[in-house]
């Protein structure tokens, strides 16, 4: 395993007096994609929304425990009262199951958080737009529409453009839940060669339902299991599919 | 049974235009015989009236003045403090607050237009009595009363048209690394522009009409075309109904026909230029260029 980019120590959230995840321990590495596993419901997404706060946009969460990140060479604590949340959630950038582009122009998409967020003036605006466009190729398939709704894309290229609207913002972590779980075969497939492109530059955390998908991705899989508990699965296993059926099966 | 539903759900849906329309060419038969440029400008030329500020005696002329000064002064102090409560009530309070909040809402969308304008008298007698005894009724104080008749519209309107826009939108803003604020400000606020535009029309149009609370705060039946924020005023509301209450000929009725329709007119141009702000503010939000 690549060194920690990511320390869970005793993490437990909760929402409203249930209890989501319960005194949690994960270390996650360098790179990835690290794949988060586990039956609906067992707290995945409560997880991955745990390491950039955004739990905390839903009503009556309680989080307790510690999530450390490393962010620019420094361990971060997310939690920390010194900690800027919005600084943190700009460097673990987060792609979500369904794409929610923001009902605005293509370019749009990607420009106002950078307006917004790092004020950049528009030429620099404009190149990282590019830039991040062509990273999640889609800058071939939509640079001559670039005032176009972002709504009138098809599924597939909404998804790369929200990724490409996080990677934007030069994150250093990319969560990731379920990012091809909305999309058709091919346009699944274009994700999933994208995050074996990007796993060299970002630390990626994957939610996924799809066993096929950790064991040809793959780098560190953990399995949740009701009540919280987590299990590492060895590189062994997830590489044989027999293996992680067999596992998976008396997991979860 | 089902049927008969259908037939009613249609019947109702059916009546709402119908009853429009009916009205409108009643107001279009009564009203459009009476235009004329002596309608508006009496004996006074139209180029002086409109360009050297002419006095206009008999036309109506001072009272569309009258009435576009005290809407557009009524929307500029209600849309800001309308818009503004309606985000704090939906992003900012707390569920206390904001029940407390929606209830003074309601309580004020509850009172009668006629208490609006007693209240704004009874606050001039006040000043008068107290700390400043030149205070009198006019062209402010009607247009501060209006802004507090018309307030529960813009709050309300403002407060769901922001609950209504999808949570996605929110987790969005946040996790690309925007505050609440920002949120709020660059996303939620843009996206709900239609709804809250539809809350400014209804104020609008609610200004335009309303003659109880001016009756009692500063419009007069001849008071020439509003010259300072203090004076009195005219307002075609009140002259359509100081005329169709009062006239004495079958012209003077036809003269309130022509103003109703005038007056349905400004309304319309109002409810035009607001549609259109909407659209270029909508347009610059999502392309980042102006129409």
């Amino acid at each position: 395993m690549n060194s920690c980019a990511i320390r869970i120590e005793d993490l437990s959230v909760a929402f409203g007096g249930r209890t989501v995840i319960d005194n949690l321990n994960l270390e996650i590495g360098q790179g990835g994609p690290t794949f988060l596993l586990g039956r609906s419901g067992s707290g995945k997404t409560t997880l991955l929304r745990a390491i950039n706060r955004l739990n905390e946009c839903f009503p009556g969460c309680v989080t307790r425990g510690q999530v450390s990140l490393q962010l620019g060479g420094d361990w971060v604590d997310a939690y920390a009262p010194g900690t800027v949340v919005e600084t943190l959630r700009r460097q673990a950038g987060m792609v979500f199951q369904s794409p929610n582009v923001l009902p605005l122009s293509v370019a749009r998409n990607v420009i106002l958080p950078l307006r917004t967020v790092l004020n950049l003036p528009a030429d620099e605006c404009e190149a990282r737009m590019e830039q991040a466009l062509r990273d999640v190729h889609l800058w071939n398939e939509v640079g001559d529409r670039l005032a176009a709704p972002a709504a009138s894309l098809s599924g597939g290229q909404q998804q790369r453009l929200c990724l490409a609207r996080a990677l934007a913002l030069r994150p250093e972590v990319l969560l990731l839940d379920e990012p091809t779980a909305s999309l058709d075969f091919k346009a699944a497939r274009q994700i999933e060669e994208l995050l074996v492109e990007l796993k060299t530059r970002y630390t990626l955390v994957v939610v996924s339902h799809s066993l096929s998908q950790a064991h040809r991705l793959a780098e560190q899989v953990f399995v949740l299991r009701d009540g919280g508990r987590v299990e590492r699965l060895e590189e062994e296993v997830f590489r044989d599919k027999e293996a992680l059926l067999a596992v998976m099966d008396e997991l979860v | 049974m089902e049927r008969m539903l259908r037939l009613f759900a249609w019947g109702a849906s059916v009546l709402v235009p119908a009853v429009l329309l009916t009205l409108l060419a009643f107001l279009l038969w009564r009203g459009v015989p009476g235009w004329s440029l002596a309608l508006f400008f009496g004996d006074t030329p139209p180029l002086d009236a409109v360009l050297r500020g002419a006095p206009v005696f008999d036309g109506l002329w001072p009272a569309c003045l009258g009435t576009v000064a005290l809407v557009l002064l009524a929307t500029a102090i209600a849309v800001p403090l309308g818009i503004a409560s309606g985000v704090y009530q939906a992003e900012f309070a707390s569920p206390r607050q904001r029940a407390a909040l929606s209830f003074c809402v309601d309580l004020l969308a509850g009172i009668p237009s006629i208490l609006m304008g007693l209240f704004g008298f009874a606050l001039i007698l006040l000043l008068r009595k107290t700390v400043a005894p030149a205070a009198n009724t006019g062209l402010l104080l009607s247009a501060g009363c209006l802004a507090l008749l018309v307030l529960p519209y813009l709050i309300s309107t403002t407060r769901l048209a922001l609950e209504s826009v999808p949570h996605e939108l929110r987790l969005a803003g946040a996790c690309l690394g925007l505050s609440h604020g920002q949120v709020v400000g660059r996303i939620l606020l843009p996206a709900a522009l239609h709804g809250i535009f539809g809350g400014v029309i209804l104020a609008v149009g609610r200004a335009a009409e309303d003659t109880a609370v001016i009756l009692l705060t500063g419009v007069v039946a001849n008071a020439g075309a509003p010259s300072s924020l203090f004076g009195k005023y005219e307002a075609l509301p009140f002259h359509i109904y100081y005329l169709a209450a009062e006239y004495q000929t079958p012209a003077q009725l036809a003269q309130a026909f022509a103003a109703a329709l005038v007056l349905l007119c400004i309304t319309g141009g109002l409810f035009a230029v607001a549609r259109l702000l909407r659209a270029h503010l909508e347009t610059r939000w999502k392309t980042g260029r102006s129409q």
